[in-house]
């Protein structure tokens, strides 16, 4: 293998971790704080794109990149909220909280898949690059599209991780997933603060739709390829820190670029999943967690 | 006027009713106790008064407002619908939390993974005392100076006895117009007790009332207007603070005499 191959897989990997980063801690986010696992982070991720799309695309608004980012984030945020109040807060202080909502947010991400369907069409769409040329660093030409995603990618996840550990609101959506109790007994808004964290996470798998978006074709259902990935990475990582599925997410995309390279397509998985055995047969908490449901 | 009045309240875990037909009645600036056998729900009784768990009948009415809402618990049919949807919460922490009457509950455990300081930011609570933040945070420092070197450290590396002093502290940073202090010296080694102690007393004499429980008579009598003896879900005797015997006198009172 050159050089050249190598860092042309290695950068791959890197574009691919930064987003399963950004899938996978949007997903952490819902996960920690409202103790649910949320399957319908694909269609968000699907309808993030198309709303992207939707407005920056030049078959449809043509807005351009600014407004396409920006009204996902706004409108992905609020859809979370809707989404939430719809089909999470119902069973908020049920025992089997887990068991309802794995269906109802299973139905949920049906529901987005069809009406995006019904919206959309079924002809796949694509989101035009965000940044065009390439960036040449040594021997190797980056596209000027991974370096912007990457890019991105840090200032998102780097304002989260400032919402979460700097503001009071942040803090208060960390102290209600480590103790509901006592946070409801400190006088916080918990009801508010639930629907907060999913929009969050709606709006960061909004964001991830929207760059997948630019480098993939967007149909209703391509939410779900990522969702899995996402999915590998917040269990093989754990989720004791925000930071944890970051890292993670990033270990996951140079494994896949390297197997695909390597191995062939169908072989990155499988590799994904048996690196995820291992870890969790010699630490059933994560690479990087801890016993503590936390952010 | 009452600062805090319970009226008939009677509650439990579902479907276990654990205490029933409470009456009592806390004038302004009264400090009360509770003492009883463990297991006998003074704890659940105290949840059921700050709202996190819903009383099965009668009110809390705090500082002249209705706590929970109107009319009993819907009879077991109902209560098989979903609460959140057709009935919603007949009564929600936060707004008891809000207007002033602060829970700090037995083995407060906060948030393992939050720094003291952080855990202190979030703990004034929106629109109460909003301005005096400053000033709470200035009384905590005083009560607990041992708290100030353990500002960074997150609660999970915290002893009991800090922790403790974490949750008090996260109690008056909510600017309370009533305190329910439950056990709060729960296994502490003797010196810390005394400090929490200490600490409980400085609290009243800032003119915070509250209501206490203890297993340690002493104690109660010293910061207490009145002691009720609570067993078996009920108030069993209301002793005003002339009234209260020794800890052994006590003790034979609700066990019979073979103890003493």
């Amino acid at each position: 293998m050159s050089v050249e191959s190598f860092l042309f897989v290695l950068s791959g990997g890197i574009v691919l971790g930064a987003l399963y980063a950004l899938m996978a801690s949007g997903l952490a986010v819902v996960w920690s704080t409202l103790g649910i696992f949320n399957f319908s982070h694909g269609a968000f991720i699907a309808l993030g794109a198309y709303i992207g799309w939707q407005v920056s695309n030049a078959e449809a608004l043509g807005l351009g990149h600014v407004a396409g980012l920006s009204a996902t984030l706004v409108v992905m945020f609020a859809a979370g909220i809707l989404f939430q109040q719809i089909f999470i807060r119902p069973f908020e202080r049920k025992d089997n909280i887990i068991a309802a909502t794995v269906i109802t947010t299973l139905a949920g991400a049906t529901i987005l898949q069809n009406a995006m369907l019904l919206i959309w069409g079924p002809r796949a769409k694509q989101i035009v690059a965000i940044a065009e040329g390439t960036i040449s660093i040594g021997p190797v030409a980056f596209s000027g599209n991974d370096i912007a995603l990457i890019v991105m990618v840090a200032l998102i996840l780097g304002f989260a991780g400032w919402l979460l550990a700097r503001t009071r609101t942040g803090r208060s959506m960390r102290a209600v997933a480590q103790n509901r109790q006592a946070a409801e007994l400190m006088g916080l808004n918990v009801p508010l603060l639930y629907a907060l964290a999913f929009g969050l996470s709606a709006a960061m798998a909004g964001m991830a739709g929207y760059f997948v978006g630019s480098i993939r074709f967007i149909n209703p259902t391509f939410g779900a390829d990522p969702l899995m990935k996402a999915l590998i990475v917040v269990i093989f990582g754990g989720i004791a820190r925000f930071t944890s599925p970051i890292y993670a997410a990033l270990i996951v995309g140079l494994v896949e670029s390297f197997t695909i390279f390597y191995l062939g397509l169908y072989w990155a998985p499988a590799m994904l999943f048996a690196m995820m055995t291992v870890v969790l047969t010699i630490k059933p908490s994560g690479l990087f967690g801890h016993h503590q449901r936390t952010l | 006027m009452s600062l805090l009045e319970l009226r008939n309240l009677s509650g439990g875990y579902d479907p276990i009713q654990i205490f029933s037909h409470i009456d009592l009645t806390i004038e302004a600036g009264e400090s009360i106790g509770f003492f009883g056998p463990n297991g006998h729900g003074k704890s659940t009784l105290m949840k059921t008064i700050s709202g996190v768990l819903a009383p099965w009948t009668g009110d809390v009415i705090f500082d002249g407002q209705r706590m929970n809402r109107v009319g009993d618990r819907g009879s077991r049919r109902w209560r098989n619908f979903n609460y959140d949807v057709v009935t919603r919460r007949r009564m929600d922490p936060k707004t008891v939390a809000r207007a002033g009457l602060i829970h700090v509950p037995e083995g407060n455990l906060l948030f393992p993974e939050m720094t003291v300081a952080e855990t202190l930011a979030i703990a004034p609570i929106a629109g109460r005392g909003r301005g005096d933040e400053a000033h709470q945070l200035e009384l905590v420092h005083a009560l607990f100076p041992r708290l100030r070197e353990r500002l960074k450290s997150k609660i999970r590396f915290l002893s009991g006895g800090e922790r403790q002093m974490v949750a008090i502290s996260v109690g008056l940073m909510g600017n309370p117009k009533l305190m329910i202090l439950d056990e709060p010296t729960l296994g502490l080694s003797p010196k810390l007790r005394q400090e929490l102690c200490q600490a409980v007393g400085q609290i009243k004499a800032s003119g915070v009332p509250l209501i206490l429980i203890d297993q340690d008579v002493t104690f109660l009598t010293e910061l207490i207007d009145r002691l009720y003896l609570f067993d078996h879900g009920r108030i069993s005797r209301k002793l005003e603070k002339s009234e209260i015997p020794s800890h052994d006198d006590l003790m034979a009172m609700l066990f019979g005499d073979h103890a003493a």
